[in-house]
């Protein structure tokens, strides 16, 4: 059978010119010693037979020169992630349409969701000029995932499909194929993710540290020196993808790590034999280096502001915007405005699995969730917080997701104070003598407490503004700050009432992305952090959702990962959302809320505006940074 | 003439003066002397402390602020919680007196805000034409007078549907000045509840201690070192985190204080008891002893009061102490926490950088903090040298 998918990626493939004008290939100012000494070889032998051609023309952009280093500031050590997230380089990676297309790999097949066919490209090449072959997915598969040391619990879930492992097969020297025999629908998506997941790793380097290859005696003082338990705790150190800690680890990312922490900057140099070549040939990257300079996340946007970062987004927020702006008639920089995708910008999310009976039995009340969504003056949020500009909504998708309608941002997201009155009425809550608060059934006030991680002052204008909002309707509010870390083992435990944080991550689903946010997945979904527990240990501890809508919203979960058409996972995600919306499980208040990007004022091909998020845009990756480049003469 | 001396027996002849005789004569005093060496112990400290200008000054500024604090609602022109969503990030406005040229009493001009949308600023400006006097004596906000009386008496409001944001307005809208005047309420009490709870243990410890001496002593000098031995932040971070969160402000409120006052009496006690240990070896301890006065009278009574000059002087120094100490808990966000709102609640929302950069008057708040601890230091500066009027 082939689907659509299938026909994009045979099509993405089919599509790539064929390689011409090479000769006229200039090669980056930064290469030519290693060139001239003739440790590198010409760009031709560097880049793979057939490369990723971005076409910039065909999104309005331009092919640009090489050369430059960028700076950007980081809020500690763990962010150099923002470089494997930004250079979004995936097996598979989503462009700006959020439509699949092959990026690693030459191209990719399935069928009925469940038989995977990857293709590598010819020539493709590690940053230390390794040929990157199906023997480093080989080595992955049967050496790491499936190594009882390494992973004594089995394969990672993403892995799973029905609970069983796929088969993994070499077809030639270039194809893979991996095969369940019921569905994995979520698996491109997986490694199209922010942090994908690893199918490959450089089997030529990794070998060093594994008990099967390497000398025991060398091997031994290798962990002796790394001071690791066993060889496992090594090659999991020695083999960070995501975090690029390890700067010996070959990569296939457009820039790769010089610096081996503890550093106080990171300096990240072009990766010769990256895959992706502009539509004239030349190889991307066109920025030389990047360094990330270490800093505490508070001053990032006093920083930017005084020209600090060359390309920076990490760390700035809306309310820096008007810095940042008058930053630019001092400094070489350029601010722009991109619209984020969370769901919602903050989100009011009642415990379902609280631990007092009388709230636990008022969070499970509809008309309750309803009473505090709407009792919500967003309007007046909009405009304090955000100039107005934010879009009053409910935690629902925006309406760049091909499933938006409109029905699921105005669900109960009207200001009507009457109605959440008369809601709180018909739910039981009667007034006290003086009229001025409500009480519990048990004779307490009714009174909520919100725990917020107290990082931002825009959590605490939100929740003092939602503060007076719910007086009007009887219910008082206090707000508990306490540390992200422990939120959700407190959750889990139900000593939280009301959480407030960002909403559902990803506001721009498509009908193939998973839509395990709308549905108790996970022990961080702090709505419901017991029953997305039962679902995530594969119903072995919490317990099961005892709302009938949260159990459909299970099962229909469920189906969704047994379907193989979009147009099914259409009508999925078209109830779940609508479920979901209507039954209020997260407040949602706005969303597409903007985020400011600062870079340097001659950086060429940054789109003006953007989608920003973390999933599944990868930050700035779906717009290929490494397509950025620095006018001389700007 | 010839000079015979008496027969004898007889009286010699002498001559006595009629005139007054004064036998305090050669130490005559002025009336001005006099009423020095008559004085009481208060009414010389009172003196010695007049000349102290500096001291003088801060004391009447400070005894202003207390009292304005207790009429808190009625100084505000508005509301703690006021909010005014057209007008936020506003800039403070002018109070002027003419309008082209005329006479028209205090009054401030109508504002208008317009959107900058391509910096997101919002952008103010005066409307020459609209002069909207202040009133004083005016119905305004509404509110309840210490939470007990319904009223709306302001002693200046905005001119009705106008405004008048002296000091501008917060990202909500809500007029700083008025902000300032509520916190004050709850940074300058903070101090003095404080100083109370820690003056009480401090006597009491400190005076058992220095009285006793012996095993008591030792064990509290022990204690007191173990006490100060202790970082004082980490501390406050502790004890303020085991605050519940459902405690109503005022709890929280009264609780930070006390735990500033828990952890300041170390130094008080300290003085005490060394002040008493030298000063039971005296008299009139002996005295009171034998005529059976009881530990806590002789303490009370006859010791205490013999320094207690010395401890009003060091409670002044220590009082901007705890109002810094509230200040910084608060702006850590451990301490106050809004809806109550003091000094350190407001500095704490203003420390981004573009509030430095675009809404410095946000920074106002400073100013009174700055203020009141340099006049509580000059305060008992001069108390601590009218303590001892005679040096």
């Amino acid at each position: 059978m082939i689907t659509r998918r299938t026909v994009l990626g045979l099509m993405a493939a089919a599509c790539l010119p064929a390689p011409v004008a090479r000769a006229a290939l200039r090669e980056p100012e930064f290469l030519k010693t290693k060139l001239a000494d003739g440790s590198l070889p010409p760009m031709a032998e560097r880049i793979p037979k057939v490369p990723r051609v971005v076409n910039l023309a065909a999104t309005g952009r331009s092919p640009g020169q090489y050369g430059g280093s960028v700076r950007m500031i980081i809020g500690g050590q763990k962010d150099i992630r923002l470089m494997t997230i930004n250079g979004y380089a995936r097996l598979i990676g989503i462009d700006e349409h959020l439509a699949l297309q092959p990026d690693i790999l030459e191209s990719f097949e399935q069928v009925e969701n469940r038989v995977y066919t990857l293709r590598l490209r010819e020539g493709h090449r590690w940053s230390d000029g390794y040929p990157f072959t199906v023997d480093d997915f080989v080595y992955y598969w049967y050496d790491v995932l499936n190594n009882k040391e390494m992973r004594p619990r089995g394969l990672p879930l993403d892995l799973l499909s029905d609970g069983k492992p796929p088969r993994f097969e070499v077809v030639d020297r270039l194809t893979v194929r991996y095969s369940w025999d019921v569905p994995n629908p979520d698996f491109l998506q997986r490694l199209a993710s922010p942090q994908p997941l690893t199918l490959a790793l450089p089997a030529h380097y990794m070998k060093q540290f594994h008990p099967k290859y390497a000398d025991p005696e060398k091997l031994k003082k290798l962990v002796e020196k790394e001071g690791t338990d066993d060889w496992t705790g090594l090659h999991i150190n020695r083999s960070r993808t995501y975090r690029p800690e390890n700067p010996d680890l070959p990569t296939l990312d457009p820039w790769r790590n010089l610096t081996a922490p503890p550093a106080e900057q990171f300096i990240f140099e072009r990766n010769p034999y990256f895959h992706r070549v502009d539509e004239t040939g030349q190889q991307l990257p066109y920025i030389d280096r990047v360094l990330l300079n270490v800093s505490s996340s508070g001053i990032i946007p006093a920083k930017a502001g005084a020209g600090e970062a060359d390309i920076q987004s990490y760390g700035l927020d809306f309310e820096d915007y008007t810095f940042l702006k008058d930053a630019e008639q001092r400094y070489p920089v350029q601010v722009r405005l991109w619209e984020r995708i969370q769901a919602s910008r903050i989100a009011l999310l009642p415990n379902l699995n609280c631990g007092d009976k009388v709230w636990r039995d008022l969070f499970h009340d509809v008309r309750f969730r309803r009473a505090l969504s709407v009792a919500i003056n967003r309007q007046e949020i909009n405009k304090a917080s955000f100039f107005g500009l934010a879009r009053e909504s409910a935690d629902t998708v925006l309406p760049e997701s091909p499933l938006f309608k409109a029905e699921y941002q105005h669900a109960w997201a009207q200001f009507d104070p009457e109605l959440a009155n008369r809601l709180l009425d018909e739910a039981g809550l009667t007034w006290n003598k003086q009229e001025e608060m409500r009480i519990l059934p048990d004779g307490r006030e009714a009174a909520l407490i919100v725990e917020s991680a107290g990082e931002s002052t825009l959590e605490t204008d939100v929740l003092e503004l939602v503060t007076d909002h719910w007086q009007q309707i009887g219910l008082k509010l206090h707000v508990r700050t306490s540390q992200r870390d422990v939120f959700r083992s407190r959750a889990l435990g139900g000593e939280i009432m009301i959480s407030v944080q960002q909403g559902i991550d990803n506001g721009i689903p498509t009908a193939d992305m998973s839509p395990a946010a709308l549905a108790p997945t996970g022990d961080d979904q702090l709505q419901w952090p017991v029953w997305g527990l039962h679902y995530l240990s594969a119903e072995q501890k919490g317990e099961a959702p005892d709302l009938p809508e949260a159990r459909r919203l299970v099962e229909l979960m469920k189906q969704w990962k047994q379907s193989t058409s979009t147009p099914e996972r259409e009508a999925i995600w078209t109830e779940m959302l609508s479920i979901y919306t209507d039954q209020v499980f997260s407040i949602g208040i706005v969303n597409g809320t903007l985020q400011p990007v600062v870079t340097a004022r001659n950086m060429k091909n940054v789109p003006d505006r953007g989608l920003y998020g973390y999933d599944p845009t990868a930050f700035m990756g779906v717009y290929l940074p490494d397509t950025f480049w620095l006018d001389g003469s700007g | 003439m010839t000079v015979s001396l008496p027969e004898s027996g007889a009286p010699l002849k002498h001559y006595v003066s009629t005139a007054p005789f004064d036998p305090y004569s050669v130490e005559a005093m002025t009336a001005g002397q006099a009423k020095i060496f008559q004085a009481s112990q208060t009414r010389l400290m009172w003196w010695k402390f007049k000349k102290h200008r500096i001291a003088l000054v801060s004391g009447i500024f400070l005894l202003a602020l207390y009292l304005a604090i207790v009429v808190a609602e009625f100084l505000a022109p508005y509301n703690l919680h006021t909010r005014n969503m057209d007008f936020i990030h506003s800039p403070p406005q002018r109070v002027h007196l003419f309008h082209e040229g005329q006479l028209v009493g205090p009054f401030v001009y109508g504002r208008q805000m317009t959107l900058d949308m391509d910096t997101l600023r919002r952008i103010y400006t005066d409307n020459r034409n609209d002069v909207q006097r202040l009133r004083f004596f005016c119905a305004g906000d509404p509110y309840r007078f210490w939470g007990i009386w319904e009223s709306n008496f302001h002693l200046v409001c905005p001119a009705r549907d106008g405004q008048m944001f002296l000091l501008g307005t917060d990202r909500l809208g809500r007029d700083v000045l008025s902000r300032i005047i509520y916190g004050a309420r709850i940074s300058l009490t903070i101090g003095l509840i404080g100083i109370a709870v820690s003056f009480t243990l401090g006597i009491v410890i400190g005076g058992i201690a220095g009285y006793h001496g012996g095993y008591i002593d030792l064990a509290v000098q022990r204690v007191i070192e173990v006490l100060q031995s202790i970082p004082s932040i980490p501390l406050w971070l502790a004890l303020a985190a085991i605050m519940p969160v459902s405690w109503s402000p005022i709890l929280v409120y009264l609780g930070i204080t006390v735990i500033l006052g828990l952890l300041d009496w170390t130094g008080l006690a300290r003085a005490v008891r060394s002040k008493l240990l030298a000063l039971r070896e005296e008299d009139y301890v002996l005295a009171a002893q034998l005529m059976g006065a009881s530990t806590s009278r002789i303490i009370g009574r006859h010791l205490v009061p013999g320094f207690m000059s010395h401890l009003i002087a060091s409670a002044t120094i220590t009082i901007p102490g705890m109002i810094l100490g509230e200040t910084a808990l608060s702006f850590l966000g451990l301490g106050l926490r809004p809806p109550i709102t003091s000094w350190g609640i407001l500095l704490t929302e203003a420390r981004s950088v573009s509030v430095i950069a675009f809404y410095p008057w946000l920074l106002f708040p400073m100013i009174p903090v700055i203020l009141v601890i340099l006049a509580f230091n000059f305060l008992g500066d001069g108390l601590r040298d009218a303590a001892d009027p005679y040096k």
